[in-house]
Order: C-alpha cells, then sequence, then structure tokens
C-alpha cells in the first residue's frame, strides 16, 4: 500500500509546473498564506492569470492584494471558464504564497467559494533555484 | 484439488490481474513503424526542481522504471560555477521567462500537451507551449548546410527498429537545457529517441552533448503519455508578461537573493 500512495504522490508531483518562469524569482516558498476577501478585478491573461482581492485585516483596514495563477489554457484544463468560475463581487478563500519583495502580491494556488466550490488556480510552488 | 491442479489455476489466474484492460495495441503507419501520432504530454523533464523522473517511475503498462535519481548535469568546473550564479539568482534570468522559445529538451518538459502528426516523410511536432513547432524529414536527408542558429535548432530523423531517432544541431546559445541555468553553447548536439512502448506511452530519451561546457554526454529520460481527451490550445506567451518588469525592480534589491 505504501508503495501505491508513493506511486500517487510522485504522479502528482510529476506534473510539471511553472511553464513560464522560476517560482522562486518572485515567490517565497516558506510564506503561504489563506486569506479571505472580495474579488474586484479579474485579468484573463497569458501569461498568467491575475486576480484582485479586497482583504478586510483584523484592524478592519481593506487592504488590496494582487494574485497570480495559471495561463487561460491551463485554468480551463482545471475546470474554469472565463468570466463564469470567477467574478467580480465574489467572496472567495485563496490559498498561496507571498511575494518575496513584500508588496501586496501573491501566487495563488486554489481558491475556495463561499458554496464550497474549489478550484486550482495555480500550480504547487517550485524552488527554482537549486 | 490437487497441489498441481492448484498451482495451473493459479498460473492461469496471474495474467488476468497483469493485464491492462482492453487497451489497443500501438498503431503502425503502412510501411510497420509505430505512429506517434495524437495528442500527448510530457512532463518529468520539468523545470520545477524535484519532479524529474516522478512520472517515469509511475509510468503504467509495464514500462521499465527510471534511475530514482536523475542524471546531475556533467558541467566543466568553469561552467559549474556559471550555473551556480544563476541559480543563485533564484532563476530569474530564465529566458522564458522573456517568452522566449524553451528550446530542447525543454519543450519537452512543459505543463502544456503538443501534437504529433506523422507522415510517410516527415513528422510534425506542434507544440502548444510558446506556440511553437518542429517539421522534422525521415526521408533520410541530411542538415541542410545554411543552418543559422535558433532557438529550436535542426531537426532530422530516422528509425532505429520501432524507435524515432532525432538528431538536432544549429542551436544558438540563448536556451538553457533542463533546469535554472542549465545553459550552453551553439556546439550543442542533441539527440532525442521516441519509443512508443504501449498505446498511450512514449519513452523519451535525450543526450545532450556540448563539448565546451559538459565534460561527457548527459542523458535524460522522461515519459510522455497520450492525452486522447485532450487537444492542443494557444498560450501566447507576450500578452501581459508583467513578471518581467517585476524581476527588474526585484534585481534592485540583492538581498532577495543568496549568496553565493
Amino acid at each position: 500500500m505504501k508503495t501505491v500512495l508513493l506511486s500517487a504522490v510522485l504522479l502528482v508531483l510529476g506534473l510539471p509546473a511553472w511553464a513560464h518562469h522560476s517560482f522562486a524569482a518572485e515567490y517565497d516558498g516558506e510564506k503561504f498564506v489563506t486569506m479571505k476577501g472580495v474579488v474586484t478585478k479579474i485579468d484573463w491573461q497569458n501569461p498568467h492569470l491575475h486576480f484582485y482581492v479586497d482583504v478586510t485585516t483584523a484592524k478592519g483596514e481593506v487592504e488590496q492584494w494582487k494574485f497570480e495563477g495559471f495561463p487561460p489554457n491551463m485554468l480551463v484544463r482545471q475546470g474554469w471558464k472565463k468570466d463564469v468560475s470567477l467574478k467580480a463581487g465574489d467572496h472567495i478563500t485563496v490559498t498561496g504564497w507571498l511575494a518575496r519583495d513584500g508588496s501586496k502580491l501573491a501566487h495563488s494556488r486554489e481558491i475556495t467559494w463561499d458554496d464550497g466550490k474549489k478550484l486550482l488556480s495555480g500550480p504547487p510552488a517550485g524552488t527554482g533555484g537549486n | 484439488m490437487t497441489a498441481r491442479s492448484l498451482a495451473i489455476c493459479i498460473l492461469a489466474a496471474v495474467p488476468l490481474y497483469s493485464q491492462t484492460p482492453s487497451k489497443p495495441p500501438v498503431p503502425r503507419t503502412a510501411a510497420g513503424k509505430p505512429d506517434l501520432s495524437g495528442v500527448w504530454q510530457g512532463g518529468n523533464l520539468s523545470f520545477a526542481i524535484g519532479e524529474q523522473n516522478a512520472a517515469r517511475v509511475s509510468a503504467p503498462g509495464g514500462a521499465p522504471a527510471a534511475p530514482a535519481k536523475p542524471e546531475p548535469p556533467p558541467y566543466t568546473e568553469a561552467a559549474m560555477k556559471i550555473v551556480q550564479q544563476y541559480r543563485d539568482r533564484r532563476g530569474i534570468d530564465d529566458p522564458a521567462a522573456r517568452c522566449l522559445l524553451v528550446g530542447i529538451p525543454r519543450i519537452t518538459g512543459m505543463p502544456m500537451p503538443f501534437q504529433i502528426t506523422q507522415t510517410a516523410t516527415q513528422v510534425l511536432f506542434l507544440y502548444e507551449a510558446f506556440h511553437t513547432f518542429r517539421i522534422i524529414p525521415t526521408d533520410g536527408r541530411p542538415h541542410p548546410d545554411d543552418i543559422t542558429p535558433s532557438f529550436m535548432g535542426d531537426s532530422v530523423a530516422h528509425w532505429e527498429g520501432d524507435t524515432l531517432v532525432v538528431d538536432i544541431v544549429g542551436f544558438n546559445d540563448k536556451t538553457w537545457l533542463n533546469g535554472v541555468g542549465t545553459f550552453h553553447t551553439e556546439k550543442l548536439h542533441i539527440t532525442e529517441r521516441f519509443t512508443r512502448v504501449d498505446y498511450d506511452t512514449i519513452l523519451y530519451d535525450v543526450k545532450m552533448e556540448d563539448p565546451e561546457v559538459l565534460t561527457k554526454p548527459w542523458n535524460q529520460h522522461a515519459t510522455i503519455r497520450l492525452r486522447p481527451e485532450d487537444r492542443v490550445r494557444e498560450y501566447e506567451c507576450g500578452e501581459n508578461n508583467e513578471d518581467i518588469l517585476r524581476f527588474e525592480s526585484l534585481l534592485k534589491n540583492e538581498n532577495l537573493f543568496r549568496k553565493q
């Protein structure tokens, strides 16, 4: 059974992740975050999806965060549909990794909508530096 | 039931469990060669570190297992120092980040499928990633004598048994082979071997030679899988490549990069 599980893990890890640039060039794989907020804008573009989320902090301040994700061709293979899956006004929880430069930029991994729907929005972290 | 008849029953039952159900045979052309036509996905020549070989290890259909650890690049000492500089900069110099063609063999590991279309005299590779292509003659002609160095080089191929062997020369020195900083020179010579071992699996073996920076041939292996449910879509990398603008900003902060 252990072998079967290992094979399954390897199969998942074996899927190539980064088509365009090194993860580690921009993002910190040690800084995994989960944020909740309201989507304000979606740029369905190559080489990366970008979407913007208003996140309310514990102090009640609203921060505007930007998230990077898969290109459109890979989003479609994850089950996404342009203008349908993610819309301005959606309440979402998004996971991802923070940018190295400390800006309000992160690389997204998965989005969960309030109704429980989930979609992967970006590849897993890679080091890109070894 | 005697021990002998029990053994016969067991032996007879084993193939039922070991066979993959209803997998068609490898299709063949009129000339009797394996037909590689179809939509395929490479993958374990991944750019992401640590993902090499995983798909091959888990390959179905009795494909031979790959070595658990990929072969390290055999760079000369001087060349390895340059590779390390690229690594210390976390891959920020990656030509692909500028939306340039990724070259060979890296194109095979892109996380996007490609279509192979095979005729009697050519094999065409149509790649979704960076929407590039290769037109590879299989009619015995040599490389042309007017090659200009290019990102994807010049490919010619022939069959060795059931294996398509592709010879590629004429590269420029602007791509990375497979992994951060794996640079090469225009002396790069690559030999690819495509073997369709069963209906949905091509084993991919690639040999990279560059006497300027490699001390010996560098061999890599991957599994390419049939994706009959998929089709090649569009990936226009240059539409809004704002990463490169952010890179310029990042490069001003040396603290963001590892020290040697």
